[in-house]
């Protein structure tokens, strides 16, 4: 069953590349990249390194399981160093509505669970450069899209596909994507704030394939305005070994790994 | 020498001529490449230890001055129209180029962060302007529960709330400040009122203000000088060849600047003024001189009359001349650029007025004809029988001259102690200026409008700042610097969002406000904050590896008495800290002014005294005697000790403009007794009689002395009327010290001169 699907995922994905040359539009481009198959569960090691103006650097090594369950995408993480934050967990459900995500943090010292509430998807992630939005929860009607162009970058033909944000008040006025032709990976992608003046910029260093599946394994965000960077490299990515739903809980997340 | 002047009075012509086109090509230089430097960081060594780790730190933190922004509504801020004036100019400030989006904080750009019963929720307190009553409500509960931005961002008593707007180095100009001006004054309303306050329009304020106040004021001083120089000479030639010599050396001093490439500071400003007090005693001693040859030879010639002038004056005028340059040479100790530069252009500047003196006022004399003198009165001029009868009475009583001399730096010496030392910019402004008025307000609602950044540094050991043991110290201390001093309005760091996590943490129970006792529970509160505020708040109070701590202690005034205080409690905790491998460093503005005002005092007081010695070796030399140097020196001192005693008294502190006034004490005070003295040797050689010699002397260098002290201190009394504080001291001090120089070379030197019998030592 499992091979089955995985040639219908891949032959999907060939299917999405071929038919590229059609006439999409600003919209679909993004909705096949959006839609890219993700697999329906992934275990990794994911190592954060944040890199600040003076060239200082924060290490973060987390070990991560997401699951999709159709109209719920939850995740859970857990901290392995630094010591001092191990087996500090993150827990977070977001759901294909607009019902805003739950999240849950537990920190080992106080050996409490506690339920986090934001109003705002805007939050950075982990406190990197990636806010929740950028790591994909942006839902694809939020925006105006329009095909600006079509560019070869690094070797990859992509489309440049311009998103305006339908929110005036949302911290990014626009964003621009570069999205590769045959895979529908966004490449590239560049971040307006408010005033519509540069704020970050997204570079995908690397990306595997695994179990038929593209996985971006080295991603770079620089905020050029803060001079401030955050690299996420995933190591160990295991795609569909069918990661248990009940491991999403909070009991889950005092346990530790 | 004077066998070249004299060559020189062939080619009158050829001198002026030759002036005025050099002054002309420097003109052009300076119309062209003139700039003021208006950073008050351009003025500070860049390689003194303290700028270099504050420099290093505000870089780490990211701490900049910033321009506060303060809305009011007496009915109180937490309404639609209050809010959205909030919106509107945090938006607009942020969109400024001088300002990082990022630097801009407000109530608008806040997060609230609270407890709840089960867990914690992270909310802007406003993003789109509410309308309706309970939203209202909820954002003026949410503040008032909230210590991170009550009380620092909205007022306790909720009329006030506040923009923080850091700017970058080297970015205010006066366009820039009248562009946040009009733009606050686009949302006053009449409920609304928009107040502009902070460090960067202080200062920006402060180096425009001086100078264009300085450029009002000195064409007037120049012109009140003329007039009183044309009553004292009564020759409108005389008057205007003696102003030219003070105006060609001001002009090849800022053109030879231009030439350089060396920008105009706001110390030197304080050059023309130098050069107007020194440049005209030249030319009164030199036509003062001549008017009395004249009187006795009315029939002479302007050739004889030019070659007598040079053969008697070109000495003390070269010699007047080179001490009081050297005097500003001395400056150069200093580790303050600006201040080099000072001492080394005046001392060009006077040099060249020596020059002009010697040169273009005899070139003058030949071409526009000798001044109108009236011939000699029967029976003596009036002038003449004061100055004899002046110096008879004053040699009849030389003990009233010295006890009262005693008496005087007695007092002086006294009035010294009190002196202190004012590095704020503040001070500088008149008590009832927009400028105070604003500060005053700012400072009566919020924590304080001068920061103090106290760097606690673990020197490389990482985490130090999440052992809670330290951070308790840290508390300890802010509390303790807090309650101590009603100066200190709030203090900030890492301690604050520590506290604020853990209460959160815990339902918001008031009980858990303090610093938890686990290492690896801070280490998680400041996960947790970094994943769910802003982490760039956590940079700016500490660095990535918890090995360095930004403290903001916030002062409602920024006079050294302030700050000093502030540091004299903190530093109570140093051992404290010391034992847990910390060391204190300071960094940010206010500490850098403090240590720059030191810097320059400790330059100015060296560079007195080593002019002093310097100008006693040198009139030793010149008179070739060590009595008569120490003679000379007896008005230097005097001036220098009445003008400190006076400011210690009238409660005046020493800043850089005032300090700098020592050097013109002594300037002006060499000047006056190497004229003096010099004119007593000539008189005692010649008359061989003692009161003679020093009735002689007194009406000769007495009247020129006392004609250059009328004219400087009409002239500079013109400052008093000057809009910009520091310029009205000035104008008092200079003043001052003419006088003392003046009435000190005539009373007390005299009488020291009769007394040491120096030139008649051979008779006895």
């Amino acid at each position: 069953m499992k091979t089955l699907k995985i040639v219908i995922v891949a032959t999907l994905i060939m299917v999405a590349g071929f038919s590229a040359n059609a006439q999409l539009t600003g919209t679909e481009i993004v909705e096949k990249a959006y839609n890219r198959a993700a697999g329906d569960d992934q275990t990794s090691m994911l190592t954060m390194t944040l890199t600040n103006k003076q060239g200082k650097q924060r290490v973060r090594k987390i070990s991560q399981f997401t699951k999709d369950l159709g109209d719920i995408e939850k995740s859970i993480m857990f901290f392995q160093s630094p010591a001092d934050v191990k087996n500090t967990s993150f827990m977070s459900w977001s759901y294909d509505s607009d019902k805003s995500d739950d999240q849950w943090i537990y920190l080992p010292a106080l050996k409490k669970t506690k339920r986090i509430s934001s109003d705002s998807k805007s939050d950075y992630f982990m406190g990197s450069d990636f806010t929740y939005d950028d790591l994909g929860d942006r839902k694809l009607e939020a925006d105006t899209h329009n095909l600006l162009k079509e560019e070869t970058i690094d070797g990859n033909e992509c489309y440049v596909v311009e998103s305006i944000s339908k929110d005036e008040d949302y911290m990014y006025s626009k964003t621009v994507t570069w999205i590769i032709k045959d895979s529908f990976i966004g490449y590239q992608k560049e971040f307006y704030d408010e005033d519509e003046d540069l704020l970050k910029i997204l570079s995908i260093k690397k990306y595997e394939e695994t179990s038929g599946i593209f996985v971006i394994t080295n991603s770079e965000m620089k905020n050029v305005q803060k001079d401030h960077k955050t690299s996420m490299v995933l190591s160990d990515v295991e795609i569909n070994t069918g990661v248990s739903a009940s491991k999403f809980t909070e009991r889950m997340m005092t346990r530790g790994l | 020498m004077e066998k070249l002047l004299n060559k020189f009075l062939k080619t009158p012509w050829i001198i002026v001529a030759a002036t005025i086109i050099i002054s002309a090509l420097f003109f052009m230089q300076m119309k062209e490449n003139t700039r003021m430097e208006t950073d008050l960081d351009k003025y500070m060594p860049q390689d003194h230890p303290a700028f270099v780790y504050s420099d290093q730190a505000e870089e780490w933190f990211g701490i900049n001055d910033g321009i506060i922004v303060a809305i009011e509504n007496q009915k109180g801020v937490f309404n639609t129209a209050t809010l959205d004036t909030l919106k509107q100019l945090t938006r607009r400030l942020q969109k400024m180029d001088e300002i990082e989006k990022a630097d801009v904080t407000s109530l608008y750009t806040a997060d609230n962060i609270v407890g709840t019963e089960d867990g914690m929720d992270v909310k802007a307190f406003y993003k789109s302007v509410p309308s309706s009553e309970e939203k209202l409500n909820e954002i003026k509960l949410n503040v008032e529960n909230n210590e991170m931005t009550f009380g620092r961002l909205v007022s306790f008593d909720e009329t006030v709330t506040v923009i923080i707007a850091e700017i970058r180095d080297d970015v205010f100009t006066q366009e820039f400040y009248e562009e946040i001006l009009s733009l606050v004054d686009e949302y006053e309303t009449s409920d609304i009122k928009v107040h502009v306050a902070g460090r960067p329009i202080v200062e920006g304020t402060m180096a425009l203000l001086g100078p264009a106040d300085m450029k009002k004021m000195v064409p007037i001083v120049l012109l009140v000088i003329t007039l009183v120089l044309f009553v004292m000479l009564r020759s409108v030639k005389s008057t205007l060849l003696t102003m030219s010599v003070v105006f060609f050396s001001t002009l090849w001093v800022f053109g030879l600047m231009a030439v350089l490439g060396i920008p105009i500071y706001a110390v030197s400003t304080m050059i023309p003024v130098m050069l107007i007090a020194i440049g005209v005693a030249d030319g009164i001693h030199l036509y003062s001189h001549l008017q009395l040859f004249l009187r006795k030879n009315p029939t002479a010639t302007k050739k004889e009359a030019s070659v007598d002038m040079i053969k008697h004056m070109w000495k003390p005028v070269v010699m007047t001349s080179i001490t009081t340059a050297i005097g500003f040479v001395s400056l150069l100790t200093s580790q303050v650029y600006p201040i080099k530069y000072f001492g080394i252009f005046t001392a060009f500047g006077v040099l060249m007025a020596m020059v002009f003196s010697l040169t273009v006022i005899p070139a003058g004399l030949m071409i526009f004809g000798l001044p109108k003198v009236k011939a000699a009165k029967k029976g003596g001029d009036l002038e003449s029988n004061l100055a004899y009868g002046f110096a008879t009475k004053i040699l009849k009583r030389r003990s009233a001259s010295i006890i009262i001399t005693a008496v005087i730096i007695v007092i002086s010496i006294v009035g010294m102690q009190k002196i202190w030392i004012n590095s704020s910019f503040l001070d500088k402004f008149e008590k009832d200026s927009d400028i105070v008025l604003t500060d005053q307000f700012i400072n009566s609602h919020f924590g304080g409008t001068t920061s103090l950044n106290l760097v606690l540094d673990a020197d490389g050991k990482k985490d130090a700042f999440k052992n809670p043991d330290v951070l308790k110290l840290v508390e300890k201390m802010q509390n303790k610097v807090e309650n101590d001093l009603e100066i200190v309005g709030t203090s900030f760091t890492l301690t604050d969002y520590v506290n604020r996590m853990n209460k959160v943490m815990n339902a918001d129970k008031e009980e858990f406000n303090v610093i938890p006792d686990s290492q690896d529970m801070v280490a998680q509160y400041l996960l947790l904050y970094e994943m769910s505020g802003d982490p760039e708040n956590l940079n700016k109070v500490v660095d990535y590896d918890y090995e360095k701590l930004n403290v903001t202690f916030q002062l409602k005034s920024d006079n050294s008495k302030a700050i000093n205080s502030t540091l004299d409690v903190i530093h109570e905790f140093e051992d404290d800290f010391k034992k847990q491998g910390i060391s204190m460093k300071y960094a940010g503005s206010g500490y850098k002014g403090l240590v720059f005002t030191d810097l320059i005092l400790e330059g100015q007081i060296m560079s007195l005294v080593l002019s002093l010695f310097i100008v006693i070796i040198l009139l030793s030399f010149m008179f070739k005697d060590i009595k008569l140097g120490l003679i000379g020196a007896v008005p230097i001192i005097v001036t220098a000790l009445v003008s400190f005693g006076i400011m210690g008294f009238l409660d005046i502190p020493l800043s850089t403009t005032s300090a700098l006034l020592s050097s013109i004490a002594i300037g002006i005070g060499i000047d006056y007794a190497v004229h003096f003295i010099e004119q007593y040797r000539t008189n005692s050689l010649k008359t061989g009689d003692k009161v003679l010699a020093a009735q002689k002397t007194m009406a000769h260098s007495g009247r020129a002395i006392s004609y250059n002290a009328i004219v400087v201190i009409t002239g500079f009394l013109v400052l008093l009327f000057s809009v910009f504080p520091p310029n009205r001291e000035l104008g008092a001090l200079v003043s001052l010290n003419m006088f003392t120089s003046f009435v000190g070379t005539v009373t007390v030197m005299l009488v020291l001169l009769y007394s040491s019998n120096v030139y008649f030592k051979k008779k006895k």
